[in-house]
């Protein structure tokens, strides 16, 4: 009888954890695809020669497979690629071509790379950042037709993710850039040539510009760090900036040389870092600089000793394993490198990628 | 966003675009030989090399086409294309689109501040002969002649007076016309007058009825294209010549036509003019050439204007002696030509240049014996501020067999090559390197041709070639230092061509072919900074390494029908070959009849081009059209009167 009652309540348990099993799988599965996790490298290629791709490798690799979405759609996605967010089961890619009236956004499966669609011209044009923010919405900086060169003709699209249809654009001049989204706000830098000088803050609820906040250059916002404050690149300035009020906490000066721009901020896995490269253009238009690293509660930015004695065309930190990930881009006629570091800018190794590797992103 | 800012203006400076009376004989359609154009090119002076004439009857089946069809059809030439209608450039055994020198009349029409020709501006209705020259001809021709040369000539006509005018409509709404008329009158007993008026009109609509292929974009853009072309011939019987040359040209590209924000114009505008006199052996010419080219995006209306004027004046004498026991004929010819640039660019950081170039040369010619013939030849090229290297070559023939029925000639050639750097390359503002180096190559070529009667109705032509093309001191945009030009590459390139003529006449049959295959490695040899190791020893980019054209006709009475085919391999569109653009076969059908009403005569053509419906790509990485139709009529009227005397 104890033994019946033994084997009963075995046969529950397993009946029970299958049951829990089964209804886990059900209620979560999980994604299939050869793309479900790994590093995505964006390529943004020759402009001209619209051969933008997005290589690919698992953390553990030491070769990338390019260009995935054209193994997978037998197409190539048909411009430099500018920027890619994921929310859920969709990708986004932001594909910029030479010509005027063939940029998109390339929606896909994000874990089996299939195509799904595509929003082109004219809601799409010189697309440069990508952010997925609230209520099933991306952001996508574009320029515009910018046919002059002038900056005036900007937007932020926002993309209704069911739909898959821009639902709005919302006017930036200078040229909107790099995009931080964080609790129902999203940040809009602008390109150092627009020569904008303000931080647009935009409700995502309402899709309403609800500040500008006046900063000292053109503003790249960089993202929120481990105590809730928004940082972001000002001409040569790093500054700390409080999400609620705007103000502007703290300024610290990236150096005092006026000839070095600094560039490719990015945060910590831990969020208490940033690493940037600072760089300057020599008489004989050779590229030269480092890469350095301040933390944020630093009260100023030591750029006397680098971490890495290294300019790239790309830099992020892979949130999971803290690795600091560096784009090389030898020519934009040639194969790149996604050169990775640890985060005291020790060399682990190098993958070679696409053309003109400029951005990652870590899944 | 400044790369991008950088690109725009690095392929503005390579591509230029912000700078501101026929016979109806049904013959081969090519000739193998070099043939004696006086005047105009000294092909005589060729010896050992190879040049590719093109007759009357290839000229008038592409009429209404740019010269870049033909020739794709024809030669191993390998086109670099923007998309249909657009930027079209060239490159010549394995070289890069600075090394083809485009002569018209002689003269070196390369854009002077971009060192090339966009083949799209060049219409086959712009002249009236055409001869390609394969390999360096430095020596003969100047600048440029590294790859090979492109020679374009007007010829005079008979007396009498012929008139033409002709219309083609093609798919997708893309049309040409032309008028021409041809008349040549005796003014005296010594002299007679001759010319040829023509003016031809385009426009390429593009409208195609799909946006894509295979998820490939197409690009939007519109083309129109007009142009006039005036000769002059005076002719003396005692053999002096006066002639007049006039080509204007006028090419308008809208890409993006529909976009009004950010679509892109291009005007590409050419006057070209040119007076030429002949006595006995002695020539004189001059001419003036103004090329404009004007680029703007959205409205149009502050477009970068550049302007380039280019005066030119050659002499040249030719002498004859016949020495040894044989009398065995010694040709020279020496000659000098000076030009002078003028050129005013938005681009460039002075707003006026101004450089004189100077040229002297010698060119030599010696039949040793009836199978033996030499050709020595020297240039020496006078410019501002640098001066390129002394210009030799030196070329052999020799029959190896001669009898009636076939014929065999090993023939050989070394020549030296350089190329002046463009005007862009030095005064292009920050980019620009006024201490460039001109390009330097030495090339070296052997080859076999043979002519075989095979029967009495059927004739085989076959020649091969094997070239070996070092390049010194190329120059390159060089990507590392914010596109700043640099005397940065070493190439070499090497490679084997084979032609194959066929033809037999059986009274009403006649039938032809001509088949071309061409092997081209074309490597960068030097290594220049850390990351180009990975270039070195990999095949130039957009230079295919196996090209084949083939054009086949079946002529019954009055009807021809010609079938037409290019096959290009793989094309690297990186510079470290991990990228590249798939190979493909193009096949066009065309059929042909005419018919006589009295002194009218009408000639109707019909084409099918890319008759497979074969997906392929540009080099901005869209697709390229599918099948399209054209149907032309030419209506032709001759008088009776053809001779002068």
């Amino acid at each position: 009888m104890n033994n019946m009652k033994k084997q009963l309540t075995r046969v529950a348990a397993l009946v029970a954890f299958s049951l829990v099993f089964w209804s886990c799988n059900q209620s979560d599965p999980a994604p299939k695809g050869d793309y479900v996790k790994g590093v995505f490298v964006l390529n943004e290629g020759n402009f001209f020669q619209n051969n933008g791709a997005i290589s690919f490798f698992t953390r553990e690799e030491t070769t990338s497979q390019d260009d995935i979405f054209s193994r997978v759609n037998g197409k190539v996605l048909g411009g430099g690629v500018q920027g890619y967010a994921v929310a859920g089961e969709k990708g986004l890619i932001l594909v910029d071509n030479s010509a005027a009236g063939l940029d998109k956004v390339e929606i896909i499966n994000s874990n089996t790379f299939q195509d799904l669609t595509s929003i082109g011209a004219p809601d799409i044009e010189n697309p440069r950042e990508i952010v997925i923010g609230n209520n099933n919405k991306a952001y996508v900086s574009c320029w515009g037709a910018n046919a002059d060169y002038k900056y005036t003709t900007g937007y932020i699209a926002v993309i209704d993710l069911g739909s898959h249809k821009v639902t709005k654009k919302i006017a930036i001049t200078g040229g909107p850039e790099n995009l931080v989204y964080n609790n129902g706000k999203l940040f809009v830098g602008t390109n150092s040539d627009g020569g904008g000088k303000t931080l647009t803050v935009i409700n995502t609820t309402s899709d309403d510009v609800v500040k500008t906040i006046t900063v000292p250059g053109s503003a790249t916002p960089i993202g929120i760090d481990a105590n809730g404050k928004l940082w972001a690149g000002a001409g040569t300035n790093a500054l700390k900036i409080n999400v609620d009020s705007y103000a502007i906490e703290s300024t610290l000066p990236i150096g005092s040389d006026s000839k070095k721009s600094a560039r490719n901020f990015a945060l910590s896995a831990d969020l208490k870092s940033i690493f940037f490269v600072l760089s300057y253009f020599d008489a004989n238009y050779v590229s030269h600089g480092e890469t350095y690293k301040f933390g944020v509660t630093d009260t100023q930015i030591n750029v006397a000793t680098p971490l890495i004695k290294r300019v790239f065309s790309g830099l992020s930190v892979d949130p999971s394993q803290g690795l600091i990930y560096a784009g090389v881009t030898p020519s934009y006629a040639q194969a790149g490198y996604a050169v990775r570091y640890r985060g005291d800018g020790s060399l682990v190794d190098s993958i070679k990628v696409g053309v003109a590797p400029t951005g990652f992103f870590f899944k | 966003m400044i790369i991008n800012r950088i690109l725009v203006i690095l392929f503005s400076i390579t591509t230029g675009i912000l700078l501101s009376g026929k016979t109806y004989a049904q013959k081969d359609s090519i000739r193998l030989e070099p043939v004696i154009v006086q005047g105009f090119v000294p092909v005589k002076f060729m010896s050992g090399l190879k040049v590719q004439k093109f007759d009357s009857t290839t000229l008038s089946q592409f009429k209404f086409r740019n010269i870049s069809d033909l020739l794709s059809l024809y030669t191993p030439i390998a086109f670099k294309n923007y998309g249909p209608g657009q930027l079209n450039t060239a490159s010549f055994r394995g070289t890069s689109s600075n090394h083809t020198a485009v002569l018209w009349n002689g003269l070196n029409i390369n854009s002077p501040s971009l060192g090339q020709t966009d083949f799209s501006t060049i219409p086959v209705a712009g002249f009236d002969q055409l001869s390609v020259q394969y390999g360096s001809a430095a020596s003969i021709v100047g600048t440029d002649a590294v790859g090979g040369s492109i020679l374009l000539g007007s010829s005079p006509v008979n007396a009498g007076f012929n008139a033409s005018v002709g219309h083609q409509h093609e798919s997708f709404d893309n049309y040409q016309s032309q008028v021409s008329a041809n008349y040549g009158v005796k003014l005296n007993d010594i002299w007679k007058i001759s010319g040829k008026t023509n003016a031809y009109y385009g426009m390429t609509n593009n409208h195609f009825p799909y946006s894509q292929r295979r998820g490939y974009s197409i690009l939007p853009s519109e083309t129109f294209q007009k142009g006039l072309v005036q000769d002059l011939f005076l002719q003396s019987k005692n053999d002096q010549e006066l002639s007049a040359h006039i080509w204007l040209t006028n090419n308008k590209l809208t890409i993006a036509p529909n976009e009004l924000a950010g679509r892109e114009l291009t005007l590409t505008e050419a006057y070209r003019t040119m007076l030429r006199y002949r006595f006995k052996d002695l020539a004189l010419r001059t001419s003036w050439v103004r090329d404009i080219i004007d680029y703007a995006k959205s409205d149009f209306k502050n477009p970068d204007h550049a302007v380039t004027d280019k005066f030119s004046n050659r002499i040249e004498k030719d002498f004859q002696w016949n020495i040894g026991t044989n009398g065995n004929a010694v040709q020279v010819k020496a000659g000098a030509e000076w030009t002078h640039f003028r050129a005013k660019l938005s681009g460039y950081k002075n707003p006026l240049i101004t450089e004189n170039r100077g040229d002297l040369f010698l060119l030599t010619r010696f039949q040793v014996t009836q199978r033996v013939l030499l050709s020595l030849n020297l240039r020496q090229a006078l410019i501002t501020r640098f001066n390129p290297p002394v210009t030799p070559s030196f070329g052999g023939e020799y029959i190896l067999i001669q009898k009636h029925f076939y014929h065999l000639k090993l023939k050989g050639s070394i020549a030296r090559s350089y190329r002046v750097p463009t005007l862009n390359e030095r005064y292009w503002k920050e980019l620009g390197n006024p201490e460039i180096r001109p390009e330097s190559g030495w090339n070296r070529e052997i080859g076999l041709d043979q002519t075989y009667q095979i029967t009495a109705n059927q004739h085989l032509t076959t020649s091969i070639t094997g070239y070996y093309n070092r390049i010194k001191d190329w120059t390159y945009w060089n990507p590392a230092r914010n596109y700043r030009v640099e005397n940065l590459k070493q190439v070499l390139a090497k490679g084997i061509e084979f032609q194959l003529g066929w033809k037999s006449n059986y009274g009403v049959l006649r039938s032809g072919a001509n088949l071309g295959y061409a092997f081209n490695n074309s490597t960068q040899e030097k290594s220049y900074d850390a990351y180009s190791a990975e270039i070195v020893g990999k095949q130039l980019v957009f230079v295919p390494m196996h090209s084949g054209n083939g054009n086949v006709y079946v002529l019954y009475k009055k009807w021809k029908v010609t079938g037409q085919l290019q096959a290009f391999s793989k094309r690297y569109s990186t510079f470290d070959n991990s990228q590249f653009l798939p190979g493909y076969t193009l096949v066009n059908m065309l059929t042909e009849t005419t018919l006589n009403l009295n002194r009218i005569r009408l000639l109707i053509q019909g084409r099918v081009d890319n008759l497979a419906n074969t997906f392929y790509l540009n080099v901005r990485n869209n697709a390229m059209p599918g099948r399209s139709f054209a149907l032309s009529l030419v209506v032709n009227y001759r008088s009776t009167k053809n001779n002068f005397y």
